[in-house]
């Protein structure tokens, strides 16, 4: 039983996850004593209501569904960002998110220092940030704009730094939201590459799209959450037909 | 617990960077620089120096060694807590984007509030070396006091940090209640004006013990009192713990609260 287990790298189960929306958040004390007296001033927004799903380790998922599904909650959760209300969440292996890329870059920095910071962000050390320098540089084909202040670029040079140091941190499990709307066609098209690469070395992956000709090159499983419910999961060629067919 | 550990050490990387961002971000577009970090506690002794001894006619010996061993380690106190609960609030926008061990960021400030005490503790030393005390053999218990402190602050800023993404109010809570501890610690005065029936209130006090340590080593020049040193440590390394515990549960909610 144990040996069987050590085969998924995420095993999601039975996941809950709701929000408190506020019309009027209380943050200090006196509004949370004067709230206490006004009534109905949140709401509770259910997001995901009991997601069961395991992955194994070297598969490539996509999660779809429309806007508001619960994609992006149900992956920020494996990010550990945010925790579920019930159920448990299990990772096994170097986690790597491609959710907001770029998070901890510092405009007044030079592109290779803030390689550094948002590296060290994805708990690489200084070493490994080192080997690893020249392949992100490359990748990014910033070239000579490398050791220019990060304010000074265009944002589509911001993106192909970030997408560079994230791709690069050599994680076992990558998430992954919307990436292919990064840079121009040409830049994509080696992202695209990239995946595959990433894909034959046996990462486990998760992507989150719409769109459907990536999910189809792509991932070979696809779970279709609908209103915080899986609604089908299995083979990518049978979910995304019925998918696209509801949809349309 | 040994998890937790382990996670930092994974993590060492951002630690340090997080740390060094810290110490020279402090002073980054100021003209001085780092010269700040003597010229501000030096001009602290000034003031405290004219108030206490040359209008309230304060009759301890001198006084600006005196109030020097007890003011550099109470701003490293205080600085520590009172940027540790804004730490939170301040990364916010990193802390919806990524992961990475949330106690990176208390641990940062109260390291780079240790970082700046060392170098203030060049102004101590160069009090008591022109002021003709000159430097003990007790200074080798320096380093224990300064344990104590370091991991007394850590529990208070894992537990203040924490808590202050859910009430905002405790910075300001914060500002007040170290200004209660800086009167009930003796820095401008010393333990023995305080009357008996009151002398309890000291002993409340878990700064009040580490400023007689720095003030035994550096002022008094005798044998600190390690037993209560070693009891604080053995406190703090609990506080740490507990401290620990409510970071850890509080935290799941910081993207969400944020």
């Amino acid at each position: 039983m144990k040996e069987e287990q050590e085969e998924y790298s995420i095993i999601i189960k039975d996941v809950y996850k709701s929000f408190n929306v506020y019309y009027d958040k209380a943050n200090t004390i006196k509004e949370k004593i004067l709230f206490l007296f006004s009534r109905n001033k949140k709401e509770k927004r259910t997001v995901l209501e009991g997601i069961n799903a395991k992955i194994k380790r070297g598969e490539v998922v996509a999660l779809i569904g429309t806007n508001g599904s619960g994609k992006s909650t149900l992956l920020k959760l494996l990010t550990k960002i945010i925790y579920p209300n019930k159920g448990t969440i299990e990772t096994r292996g170097k986690l790597t998110s491609l959710l907001e890329l770029g998070a901890g870059f510092h405009p007044d920095f030079s592109g290779r220092e803030n390689i550094y910071f948002n590296a060290s962000i994805f708990g690489l050390t200084k070493k490994e940030i080192d080997r690893r320098l020249d392949d992100i540089i490359e990748f990014s084909e910033l070239g000579k704009f490398i050791d220019n202040p990060v304010r000074t670029y265009s944002s589509g040079m911001y993106m192909r730094l970030a997408f560079s140091v994230a791709i690069n941190v050599d994680a076992d499990i990558l998430l992954i939201d919307e990436i292919l709307s990064v840079g121009d066609e040409h830049f994509q098209n080696k992202c695209f590459e990239k995946m595959l690469e990433l894909k034959g070395e046996g990462k486990t992956m998760v992507f989150v799209t719409h769109s459907m000709g990536a999910v189809e090159r792509l991932c070979d499983r696809t779970i279709w959450l609908s209103n915080g419910k899986i609604k089908l999961d299995g083979k990518t060629k049978e979910v995304v037909p019925k998918y696209i067919a509801e949809t349309r | 617990m040994t998890s937790v550990f382990k996670n930092l050490y994974n993590y060492r990387e951002l630690l340090k960077t997080n740390i060094k961002k810290e110490v020279r971000g402090k002073y980054k577009n100021s003209f001085l620089g780092v010269l700040w970090s003597f010229l501000n506690p030096l001009l602290q002794i000034v003031v405290y120096a004219i108030v206490f001894q040359l209008i309230l006619k304060n009759p301890q010996e001198n006084y600006a060694i005196f109030i020097c061993c007890g003011l550099i380690p109470w701003t490293y106190f205080s600085s520590a807590i009172s940027r540790s609960a804004f730490t939170m609030v301040e990364n916010g926008n990193i802390l919806k984007k990524v992961y990475f061990p949330r106690e990176i960021l208390p641990i940062s400030i109260v390291t780079s509030e240790t970082v700046n005490f060392l170098i203030s503790t060049v102004i101590i030393l160069g009090f008591v070396i022109f002021g003709g005390l000159g430097i003990s053999k007790y200074i080798i218990f320096y380093p224990l006091v300064l344990l104590a402190q370091y991991l007394l602050l850590i529990a208070i800023s894992f537990i203040v940090s924490s808590i202050s993404v859910y009430i905002r109010d405790l910075q300001h809570l914060i500002g007040v209640a170290l200004q209660l501890l800086f009167y009930a610690a003796p820095i401008v005065y010393s333990p023995e004006v305080i009357p008996p029936e009151y002398q309890w209130i000291l002993t409340l006090n878990p700064m009040a013990y580490i400023i007689n340590g720095y003030r035994d080593i550096f002022y008094y020049q005798t044998m600190p009192d390690i037993t209560s040193i070693i009891g604080l440590i053995a406190i703090s390394i609990v506080l740490c713990v507990i401290g620990y515990m409510i970071f850890n549960k509080l935290q799941k909610g910081f993207a969400e609260e944020l």
